[in-house]
């Protein structure tokens, strides 16, 4: 756009971690920027920046997205929960403790975006499988774990109905 | 990576949308989930100075059952929304099984039918199955609307018989009946398969009465394959076999295949045959269930 014309900018009016939210952004921001350049929420990461490795998923209403090249107008009005938003008052849940017990991270890196995957899937399903599992994992990447870990601590979480 | 800056518009009519896309002629596109739109934008592959949201267009959305048994599929339903739609998985349930592998689940969560068929990316699943399942496209603009089917619509790579200033409404696939079998084979090491193959299979009278296959991946471009389906009609439980032999050496000898990271083109052709009697014979199965 011609630097002469006025630069757009919109509201976005939604809550984070059950907080609300209200900015003024230009209509590029992805949802990965608003969420760790504005509200300094930086446990969201971002590694491949084209929807493939799941290391910036965070939920949108429920349901697991990329934050990377999803753009933060469309959680107008919507419930955006990250990682930061798991623990509450300072207590772990089942599945970051089941983590934490499998040794299911090294590096950490896609950590919070495996947290979110599973979140999302333990919030529908109550009885998992294994295959149940590894289909809703199946697009984050883990460069250190070889998965077994994180599988089996999301099948640890499942059991420990959470 | 920053996208480009550029200005949202948000339409509510098909009119809307279809005069601001007008009113910025090369500078203006359509955008849905941005799956592939906001990649290419990334990247600098593609530059546009205005983005039409279609997402807030009622003519759209939406999955319903109309007159004659046609499923209708509106452009802007998610992956996700096929894949969990109880009319998809009762009607068509091998595009049910493929849009439950479409890349991954937060792909399936943004990207919308009418996006992937519109981008007309040759490693399209969805589009290998409207090609072969016979299915029609709707487009709209501010002059009126047309429908086409989906062979037409796909004109190549990354290129449809869509107008600047026209959007996509609706997919509409014909009838599921008795007799009437889809199915589907793909081969993925990546997010983008190698090779994917789907199938429609009519049955009369214990024969096969018309078959249509369709490729993706493994070439340019989603293509239906017309005389491999014509190879298996005729056949019937215990000559299928053969026919089906027949089909493989023929969507071998007629698919347009081209190395790449996923393999050689000689391999691709290979894999398209075992994915082609596999989709087949699944085609088959739910024909003849009774």
């Amino acid at each position: 756009m011609p630097e002469s014309r006025t630069i757009q900018l919109v509201d976005l009016a939604c809550t984070v971690n059950g907080r609300n939210v209200a900015l003024r952004i230009e209509p590029r921001e992805t949802l990965a920027d608003v969420l760790r350049e504005r509200l300094g929420l930086t446990g969201t990461k971002v590694s491949c920046d084209a929807q493939v490795c799941g290391a910036c998923t965070v939920l949108l209403d429920g349901q697991p997205v990329s934050s990377c090249t999803l753009l933060a107008v469309e959680a107008s009005g919507r419930a955006v929960r990250t990682v930061e938003g798991l623990a509450r008052d300072g207590s772990l849940t089942p599945l970051q403790e089941a983590f934490i017990e499998h040794a299911a991270f090294q590096c950490g890196f896609c950590t919070s975006g495996m947290l979110m995957a599973a979140t999302a899937l333990l919030e529908e399903q109550r009885h998992l499988s294994r295959e149940d599992v590894v289909h809703a994992l199946e697009g984050n990447v883990c460069r250190c774990t070889g998965y077994v870990p994180i599988v089996d601590a999301v099948l640890a979480a499942a059991e420990a109905g959470q | 990576m920053t996208i480009p800056r550029f200005e949202l518009h948000v339409p509510t009519s098909v009119a809307e949308a279809s005069e601001l896309l007008r009113r910025y002629p090369g500078e203006a596109v359509p955008y849905a989930g941005g799956t592939e739109l906001l990649q290419t934008m990334k990247l600098g592959l593609a530059s546009f100075e205005h983005l039409v949201d279609v997402k807030r267009i009622p003519a759209l959305a939406g999955i319903a059952v109309q007159p004659g048994g046609w499923l209708r599929i509106g452009a802007t339903t998610t992956h996700r929304e096929i894949e969990r739609s109880a009319l998809v998985g009762e009607r068509l349930p091998a595009l049910r099984l493929l849009e439950r592998q479409v890349a991954n689940v937060r792909v399936r969560n943004t990207g919308t039918l009418g996006g992937n068929l519109c981008f007309a990316e040759p490693h399209s699943d969805p589009a290998a199955f409207l090609l072969a399942a016979g299915a029609r496209v709707r487009l709209g603009s501010a002059e009126g609307e047309r429908e086409l089917d989906v062979d037409a619509f796909i004109a190549g790579p990354l290129f449809t018989d869509r107008a600047p200033d026209e959007l996509l409404l609706d997919v509409r696939v014909p009838p599921a009946r008795p007799g009437r079998g889809h199915g589907f084979a793909k081969l993925a090491f990546f997010e983008r398969p190698a090779a994917s193959v789907a199938c429609r299979i009519d049955v009369a009278e214990g024969a096969i009465a018309d078959a249509r296959v369709a490729v993706a991946s493994a070439c340019e471009s989603p293509v239906l394959l017309e005389r491999v389906g014509q190879t298996l009609v005729g056949a019937r439980g215990a000559d299928l076999d053969d026919a089906l032999g027949a089909a493989v050496e023929a969507a071998r000898h007629d698919v347009e295949t081209f190395d790449d990271v996923n393999g050689s083109a000689d391999y691709k052709r290979h894999l398209v045959g075992l994915l082609l009697r596999a989709a087949a014979t699944s085609a088959y199965e739910e024909a003849t269930r009774a």
